[in-house]
């Protein structure tokens, strides 16, 4: 029965390092920004910023900054640094397209958005995931030196999306750029 | 109760295990009989195939061509063996997918992705490829497999929960099914795999064809997959799957069945049925940034339509997404082709609007974006070209 218990013990304490609860604004020194994560919302390690109130599954909003010469997962294409927005926003539709674990990818919206007074782009997709269910992805996106932005909000299903869109505005007016990195 | 779901978290780690275990044993021959259905693990197999086949029918990954289905279905038809079970109805479908693949339900329906159709010169080519599969069928290659795994069954279950973490391809094996899966992702073993070459040469040799023809497929393959370093989850997007396709063509001896006519390759015949579907996967290649892919299926269509305004404007897009310098200047021919040949085609106006505005040729770039904007008021960009347009100046106006 000790042993259960000390079992018990050491993994509450592995998720509590895992899944720590945060809120308030968030400059680790891993990333070139900082943006503001919402009260209640909960960071998962990885190495870019994923925050969640419920369950990833259910919600998350990444924010990532991306070196511009790395391929993507899925499309072979990259970013370049004198692309325009709309040509950044087709690579991250082509590389949702290429990926073979999504399906019936609708592009809802696709329009030019400016991010704190950073050109970029907006783009709105509905898919299913590799179990049928459907989601939701708000993602903006633009290029500054050498480092491709993004802050993606997504959502499993149009309920959990309208539910906390809102927060996700906010977490994105929040964001701000600390450095770009130009080599 | 077992849920649908497990019982596919069950496959898909079994026929990851049988691509490991090839080369340990081989699986025994079913006994053969005129009919394949006596069996009742074989009935069981069919069952299954069918259920997975209508969900994979059911999503969009078909490819649409009644004329194509129908001349693929002809080169079957030429390759079909003597000895086939009477029961045993090889059919060929087309699935809308860049990635090399071809594969077989054990039902005799063949799946063929449009890349490796795209990739293909000749008939010849193509009846190597269908023989291969067709011989999985006739020969009951699934069964075997599966009789061979559940010799294994508690081996596999022990291991069953490690590789349910391979997230990669959960929604594919999905839409394949087991059946599907086992032979699209990871083939079968290679004793059978082989056995599938020296059939499938017997077949083609048999109805006219050179089964060296197809040499040259695979090396295009291989040095494909090398050059533009492909990581592809299908069987003949493996570099060593399709390297050992070669050895066994390579090993075989020449001129089993003197021939009395001059092999079979129908190219001209070959590029006219496959038409389109040569544009419809340059589009995929192009979303998955296979430039060099791309232009050479447009090329191929170029010889039946050397005309047409949409391959001329797929080889614009191939230069300008690559994005060199030099490609920009390509780019710029072939968008200027494709509006010589179709004013009115509203796509190449937009990409050298885009060309000249980066360029800061402002005057050329508002021209370009006003008549994309004319001829496709609605298109699906506008909120982005009307942007562009209202950062010109009065003075660049007219």
């Amino acid at each position: 029965m000790k042993k259960v218990f000390w079992v018990t013990l050491v993994l509450f304490a592995a998720s509590c390092v895992a899944c720590t609860h945060t809120g308030g604004p968030s400059t680790p020194t891993a990333y070139s920004f900082t943006v503001d994560i919402p009260a209640g919302w909960r960071k998962i390690d990885r190495p870019y910023l994923l925050v969640t109130k419920d369950s990833p599954f259910l919600q998350n909003i990444m924010v990532q900054n991306r070196f511009i010469g790395r391929s993507f997962r899925y499309t072979k294409k990259k970013m370049r640094k004198e692309m325009l927005p709309e040509e950044a926003a087709q690579i991250i539709i082509d590389e949702y397209a290429s990926d073979q674990n999504i399906g019936n990818l609708k592009v809802l919206d696709n329009t030019p958005a400016e991010i704190n007074g950073h050109d970029g782009f907006k783009i709105l997709l509905t898919y299913k995931g590799p179990k049928g269910n459907e989601f939701h992805t708000l993602y903006y996106g633009f290029i500054k030196a050498n480092t491709f932005f993004n802050l993606r909000f997504t959502a499993g299903g149009r309920q959990y999306f309208q539910k906390d869109i809102e927060t996700f505005k906010r977490v994105l007016n929040s964001f701000q750029v600390i450095k770009a990195n130009k080599s | 109760m077992i849920t649908r779901l497990s019982k596919f978290f069950f496959f898909l780690p079994c026929l990851l295990l049988l691509a490991l275990s090839t080369g340990c044993s081989t699986p025994s021959e079913p006994v053969v009989s005129d009919t394949l259905l006596t069996n009742v693990d074989e009935q069981l197999l069919w069952q299954k195939a069918e259920e997975e086949q209508r969900v994979l029918e059911s999503s969009d990954l078909i490819y649409q061509d009644e004329k194509l289905e129908v001349y693929l279905n002809n080169v079957v038809a030429k390759l079909q063996p003597q000895t086939a079970p009477a029961d045993l109805s090889i059919r060929v479908k087309v699935i809308r997918n860049a990635y090399l693949n071809a594969f077989a339900y054990p039902n005799g329906t063949i799946y063929i992705h449009t890349g490796l159709l795209a990739r293909m010169d000749n008939e010849a080519q193509l009846a190597a490829v269908l023989a291969h599969e067709i011989t999985h069928c006739t020969r009951r290659h699934a069964l075997r497999a599966f009789r061979h795994f559940k010799d294994r069954r508690s081996f596999l279950t022990s291991v069953q929960q490690a590789l349910m973490a391979n997230k990669g391809l959960q929604k594919l094996a999905q839409n394949l099914g087991f059946t599907g899966s086992l032979a699209a992702v990871s083939g079968y073993a290679r004793e059978l795999e082989a056995e599938a070459d020296r059939v499938g040469t017997e077949l083609m040799t048999r109805a006219g064809y050179n089964p060296k023809d197809a040499l040259s497929l695979f090396d295009h393959m291989i040095s494909e997959i090398e050059q533009e370093g492909f990581e592809e989850p299908f069987f003949f997007g493996s570099r060593v799957r399709v390297r050992e396709r070669i050895d066994n063509l390579q090993n075989r001896p020449d001129d089993r069945y003197p021939r009395k006519r001059p092999a079979i390759r129908n190219s001209d015949l070959f590029l006219a049925k496959l038409d389109h579907l040569f544009l419809d996967n340059a589009r995929l290649d192009i979303r998955l940034g296979r430039f060099q892919a791309a232009r050479r299926g447009v090329e191929k269509f170029l010889r039946i339509e050397p005309d047409n305004t949409r391959a001329h404007f797929l080889l614009g897009e191939s230069y300008r997404q690559q994005g060199q310098d030099s490609d920009i200047q390509k780019a710029l021919k072939y968008y200027n082709r494709a509006i010589t040949l179709d004013p009115k085609f509203a796509a190449p106006h937009k990409a050298l609007g885009l060309i000249h505005y980066k360029k800061g040729q402002r005057a050329l770039a508002k021209k370009f974006f006003e008549s994309c904007l004319q001829l496709s008021p609605n298109t699906s960009d506008k909120a982005y070209i009307k942007g562009y347009l209202r950062q010109f100046t009065p003075s660049e106006e007219g």
